[in-house]
């Protein structure tokens, strides 16, 4: 059977094996858990489907797990990788394939967007379908039932921690994508004249996206063979220290491709802030707004902008 | 390997090729110091396209060729600075002041046509 259609980015690089024994020391699995998780092997292995349908069924009942229920491919996966899953259980051997495998199987549940609450009821539904069996085999001493249930259960949360990482892993990944993807969007270069670019920046610069910025301007620069840019700041809130020293940077990089920066829409607030703070723009053309700015960069290229008169009629 | 130098009217154009061992910029800057005397330039245009470096040596290398050519008579024009290499250059706190940049050959040549006392370079 093939693999959902799904790309796993993710590879399990960060547990180490010291990462993986301080997780079983955080659970406190010890030799003697390992001796009654054997002694209780046959309530797992023998049960399989029972105990794999207890996960599934709990799923089923609410309207929440759609995205799994819904998808033959996930859902094939899914309960082929539980069956594994609960082999490796009792198997006593908790290595990096082992967690390895969990973090998979997480990864799929995120990827269903079943919810991380959802998941920990029908775990706990899969447990109890366990445990049912365990108290099964001592009938006359619960006590020693109760103590075996809890070695297998240190083995669960083990478990539900790597599951849960690698669910909350999925989810970074994906907010990481989506502020890529905003930064992309939110730094475009526009061609006002021929070899006159507009750069209107909007946002937060931080120091990953200034450099952004700086590539993609000296990207355009070389592109539309630009002799002057215009970067207009007025949507960008704060300007402190280290974002000046960002322009400061861009501009100079700009000049050593040969073209001329011009800053506009240094609002009173940010002049004065700048003023403030001792921030040297001195080496810097800053204007106040765009349009002083285009004026400046028509002069720089030799144009002259005249009103016709009368006004030309439109064709 | 050294680097040819062309002889355009007035102009001389260092086209760089390939990346430049320190002594080959040295000598670069040795044979541009005396062609500027021998053909009375009155510009140079160095075109780094072909770099994908820039360190603190070769800019400068790079001033020092502005500055004797100044001396000379002659003004320095550094055309095709690579973006990366740009902001390589700004990130390691390097400059090239007193050396006017332009974009590529065609720039720079239409820079060194304009009367001096026009130019960008401040």
């Amino acid at each position: 059977m093939s693999e959902p259609s799904v790309s796993l980015p993710f590879r399990v690089t960060e547990f180490a094996p010291s990462n993986i024994e301080r997780r079983l020391e955080f659970v406190n699995l010890g030799p003697e858990d390992r001796a009654r998780i054997t002694i209780i092997k046959p309530d797992v292995v023998d049960h399989l489907d029972e105990h794999v349908s207890a996960f599934f069924d709990h799923l089923v009942k609410f309207e929440e797990s759609r995205g799994l229920m819904s998808r033959r491919d996930f859902i094939d996966t899914a309960r082929r990788l539980k069956r594994e899953h609960l082999i490796a259980m009792v198997g006593g051997n908790y290595s990096h394939d082992y967690i390895d495998q969990r973090f998979r199987l997480g990864q799929i549940y995120s990827r269903a967007s079943l919810e991380v609450s959802l998941f920990m009821g029908a775990f706990h539904a899969l447990m109890a379908s366990i445990g049912r069996r365990v108290m099964h085999r001592f009938p006359k001493d619960p006590l020693a039932g109760f103590e075996h249930f809890l070695s297998l259960k240190k083995v669960a949360f083990f478990d539900i921690a790597i599951i849960a990482d690698a669910m909350m892993a999925d989810r970074e990944q994906t907010i990481r994508q989506q502020q890529e993807a905003i930064r992309e969007l939110s730094t475009p270069t526009l061609q006002v004249r021929e070899r006159l670019l507009v750069l209107p920046i909007i946002g937060l610069l931080d120091t990953q996206r200034a450099r952004q910025l700086t590539e993609g301007l000296l990207q355009a620069v070389r592109a539309h063979r630009a002799r002057v840019v215009v970067m207009d700041i007025t949507g960008v809130a704060t300007v402190d220290s280290k974002v000046a020293n960002h322009l400061i940077q861009t501009v100079e990089a700009a000049a050593l491709m040969g073209a001329t920066v011009v800053i506009t829409g240094v609002s009173a607030n940010v002049a004065q802030s700048l003023v403030t703070l001792g921030v040297d723009l001195g080496r810097i053309t800053t204007l106040c707004d765009l349009q002083s700015g285009l004026e400046e960069a028509e002069r720089i290229l030799g144009y002259r902008v005249m009103r016709a008169d009368p006004p030309i009629e439109a064709v | 390997m050294p680097v040819p130098i062309l002889k355009q009217g007035q102009i001389l154009i260092a086209s760089i090729q390939a990346a430049l061992t320190d002594h080959d910029l040295i000598q670069l800057k040795d044979e541009l110091a005396d062609q500027v005397g021998r053909f009375r330039s009155r510009g140079v245009i160095i075109d780094v396209t072909a770099l994908d470096v820039l360190d603190s040596f070769a800019t400068r290398t790079l001033r020092g060729i502005a500055a004797t050519a100044q001396l000379r008579g002659a003004q320095t024009v550094v055309v095709g600075i690579q973006p990366d290499v740009a902001i390589a250059i700004v990130q390691l706190g390097l400059t090239l002041q007193g050396v006017a940049t332009a974009l590529d050959l065609e720039e720079g040549l239409q820079l060194l046509r304009r009367p001096p006392n026009r130019n960008r370079t401040s």
